[in-house]
Formats: structure tokens, C-alpha cells, sequence
């Protein structure tokens, strides 16, 4: 889902910073247990991350401002978990309810030091690329005005705005393709550095600006 | 809820009992290993966390060397200290200077530099920081105690892609005869996401 309400640079209205010292990485055990089984299932559900983001993106505008982070967690595995026909919603209620429900093992899990490998190995999206880079570092391009259907990685806010080559990434994961399983199809990224009054008009602070990395797929030259 | 306030004679609240049953029909799915579970919570609790990334800092300045290395690659300067793994495969170390001051957010989600910094705090993750760091970043370093210069330039990284942002941040004056490990207790979590400077 693109032109979402997770999309958030630049709206208004959410109000001022609230923020806590010695705060704790988990508020409840249902939040621990929903990052710990996340991470623990996306193997064996054989999603990615990008369809992950993108299935996240795609919980409606209202759910999505209403609850915590957490919970977009969980309405998201809990989404995969029925889509993918592990368990219905009617047994997952009974289950909830204390009904002690029959369920078949499928597959077997990743085990306890395999999932120490796995967060201590990561899985880079940086993919070799052989195409030429169409801009270099000091050019300007404009992010183009795109609105596609499906997951992007292209902030609104920066859609139709010239800024400035800064760094060219190489060959990465291409988002918009890889979370409908169409393939990685890697395309080089580049971080672009965009002036805030480009972005936001004259108001803004000269001196600041906001660098975004993007995909060349999201670029054109700025002439 | 910031904090965990929550009184164990409570009855369960509805996403307590969905998670228990999400849990226990990926458990005996054969989706999840319980042990694998608690072991991935375990790391994020007590093992990777933001004095990952103040180790990095206080040794980049110390060392001009490693420093110049955590600029150039930091994903292979900070694995140097055996700090890498999931969402720190490309990282970035961005330098706070007298002219640049540096901030991180991801506007999309919640994209953050997990084998340095840990898991992200609650504000990062708002609405409110996702919404407006990019386009009132002044505004939002003031409610956090941090005034920068109209005449220095605030530069906002917006994590779009898997590129993860360290901030290097500068080095308080006055601190010549610290050792590394007493300049690693002046990096706070917000200094290395420019929300914050370091303690003085």
C-alpha cells in the first residue's frame, strides 16, 4: 500500500514528543512475546521484510493510528498466520478463550541457537548490480511523482522534488518488487539530500536539510 | 503506556489472550520454538542495547583510526567491536560537526540500527517523531532540551531504505583525561540518534 496513513513525513497533528527516561524495551509480556514470535516465524512463513512492511502498511488508516507499534505487530503475524492457513480466526478465538484446539505440526521450528545465528548473521540487502549508475555523487535529480498501488519506499513528501546526489549505495533489494515475492529485482540506491525549503517551501530553515535513500526506479534527472 | 504498570491481579486483557493464542497455534504448528522465542527476547532485553553503540562512539574519540574507519564502512568498524547482525548489515556512522547536526528517523516504520542501539523507544516509534522530524526538526529538538543555531545546518536522515543511521556525536569539551570507558557512560541513546548531545 503506498498513499497510506503510515506515510508520515511531514503531516501534522499528532502532538508534541512524549518522552520517558529508563524506559523498558518491552511494556508487557504480550509485546515481548510478539517480537520474540515475529522474528521466530518469518523463516518457516517464508516471507520478507519488505512484504512484512508491506502487510503492516496495509492495516486500515484507522486500526493503524489507534494502536501501539506492537500491536501492528501483531494484527500483522496474526493476519499471516490465518492467511497462510495455519489456524483459522474461529479456532484462534476458542483458543483465546481457553478451548483447547487440535493442531497438526506442519514444520519444524528453528531452534534456540539458530535464531541466535540468524539475528547474529543479519541478511544484507546489498545485491551485486552490473548496470552503469545513472546519476553520480553532485548530480541533481528529481524523485518522481509516483503512485503505485503497492509498497514503495518513496516518501510522499519527497515526490516531485529536486535534491542532490550524495551517495551511491550499489545494487539493493528492490522493496517494491521483492514484497510481492516478484523477485529482488536489486536497482542501485542513492541517499539524495533535499534542501527543507524544497521540501517545504520558504518557511523552512535554509541551512537544513533531509537525505533520503531511494531507488533509482523513483528517479529522473532534474534539468 | 510508557511503563509497565501492570498488576498481575488484572484479568487478562484481550491482546494478552490473542497472544497467548497466536502463540500456542504457531507453537504447536511447528512455526515457533518457545526456547527460540525467549532466546530472541533475551537478546534484546539484556545483550544488544544502546551501550553497544556508546562503545563505538567513545573509541571513535579516542582512536582517529577507528574513527576514520567508522566513517568510511561502519557496519565493518562497529563488527570490529562485535557489534553486527539483523538491521545493522549497511550501516552508516554520521558525524555531528560544528556546522552539522545530525538526526535519524524513519518516517515509513521504525527502521533503527538494532546491533547498536537495540530496540527503539517509544517515541521513535510515534506518530508524532515519524510525522515530524523531517519537516520540524528544530521543533522537536527543543522538546527534547536541544537548541541548534539558526546559522547551523540540522540534517535529517530518513531511514527509507536498509541503511541504518549511527550518529556520531561530538565530543564534550573538557573530557581530555577520560578514559574510553568513562566516555562511554557520557553517550546516550538520544545522543546517537541526534535527539540529544553528550552528557557534559
Amino acid at each position: 500500500m503506498t498513499n497510506s496513513v503510515h506515510d508520515m513525513g511531514g503531516m501534522h497533528g499528532f502532538g508534541a514528543l512524549t518522552h520517558y527516561d529508563n524506559e523498558p524495551v518491552f511494556e508487557s509480556d504480550w509485546q515481548r512475546k510478539t517480537f520474540g514470535l515475529m522474528m521466530a516465524s518469518l523463516g518457516p512463513f517464508q516471507v520478507n521484510l519488505d512484504n512484512v512492511r508491506s502487510r503492516m502498511e496495509s492495516i486500515s488508516p484507522t486500526t493503524y493510528l489507534s494502536v501501539g507499534y506492537y500491536d501492528k505487530w501483531f494484527l500483522t503475524l496474526e493476519d499471516l498466520a490465518i492467511e497462510k492457513g495455519l489456524v483459522s480466526r474461529e479456532d484462534l478465538a476458542a483458543l483465546a478463550a481457553g478451548k483447547d484446539i487440535s493442531l497438526t505440526r506442519d514444520v519444524d521450528p528453528i531452534p534456540a541457537d539458530g535464531m541466535l545465528a540468524f539475528l547474529a548473521t543479519g541478511a544484507t540487502a546489498a545485491r551485486p548490480i552490473d548496470t552503469p549508475a545513472r546519476f553520480a555523487v553532485g548530480d541533481q535529480v528529481r524523485a518522481k511523482t509516483l503512485n503505485p498501488s503497492g509498497h514503495t519506499r518513496l516518501p510522499r513528501y519527497a515526490r516531485g522534488k529536486v535534491g542532490t546526489v550524495i551517495a551511491d549505495l550499489g545494487g539493493q533489494i528492490y522493496p517494491d518488487s521483492n514484497a510481492t515475492f516478484s523477485g529482488e529485482g536489486p536497482e542501485r540506491a542513492f541517499t539524495v539530500k533535499f534542501k527543507a525549503t524544497e521540501l517545504w517551501g520558504s518557511e523552512a530553515n535554509a541551512k537544513d536539510t533531509v537525505c533520503i535513500d531511494l531507488w533509482d526506479p523513483y528517479l529522473e534527472p532534474a534539468t | 503506556m510508557p511503563h509497565d504498570s501492570h498488576d498481575h491481579t488484572d484479568p487478562p486483557s484481550d491482546l494478552t489472550l490473542r497472544v497467548k493464542a497466536l502463540e500456542t497455534a504457531l507453537t504447536r504448528k511447528g512455526y515457533v520454538d518457545p526456547a527460540a522465542v525467549d532466546a530472541v527476547v533475551d537478546t534484546f532485553e539484556t545483550k544488544v542495547g544502546p551501550r553497544n553503540g556508546a562503545a563505538v562512539v567513545a573509541k571513535a574519540w579516542t582512536d582517529p583510526d577507528f574513527k576514520q574507519r567508522l566513517l568510511d564502512d561502519a557496519s565493518a568498524a562497529c563488527a570490529e567491536l562485535g557489534f553486527s547482525g539483523q538491521q545493522g548489515e549497511q550501516l552508516k556512522a554520521v558525524e555531528n560537526t560544528d556546522d552539522v547536526h545530525n538526526i535519524v528517523v524513519c518516517t515509513l516504520c521504525s527502521c533503527y540500527p538494532w546491533p547498536v542501539l537495540g530496540l527503539p523507544p517509544s517515541w521513535y516509534k510515534s506518530h508524532a517523531y515519524r510525522s515530524r522530524a523531517v519537516i520540524e526538526p528544530r521543533a522537536v529538538l527543543e522538546e527534547f532540551g536541544v537548541s541548534i543555531p539558526e546559522d547551523k545546518e540540522v540534517r535529517v536522515w530518513d531511514s527509507t531504505a536498509e541503511l541504518r543511521y549511527l550518529v556520531l556525536p561530538e565530543r564534550p569539551d573538557g573530557t581530555d583525561d577520560l578514559s574510553e570507558d568513562a566516555l562511554a557512560e557520557l553517550v546516550t541513546r538520544d545522543s546517537m540518534i541526534g535527539t540529544g548531545v553528550a552528557k557534559k
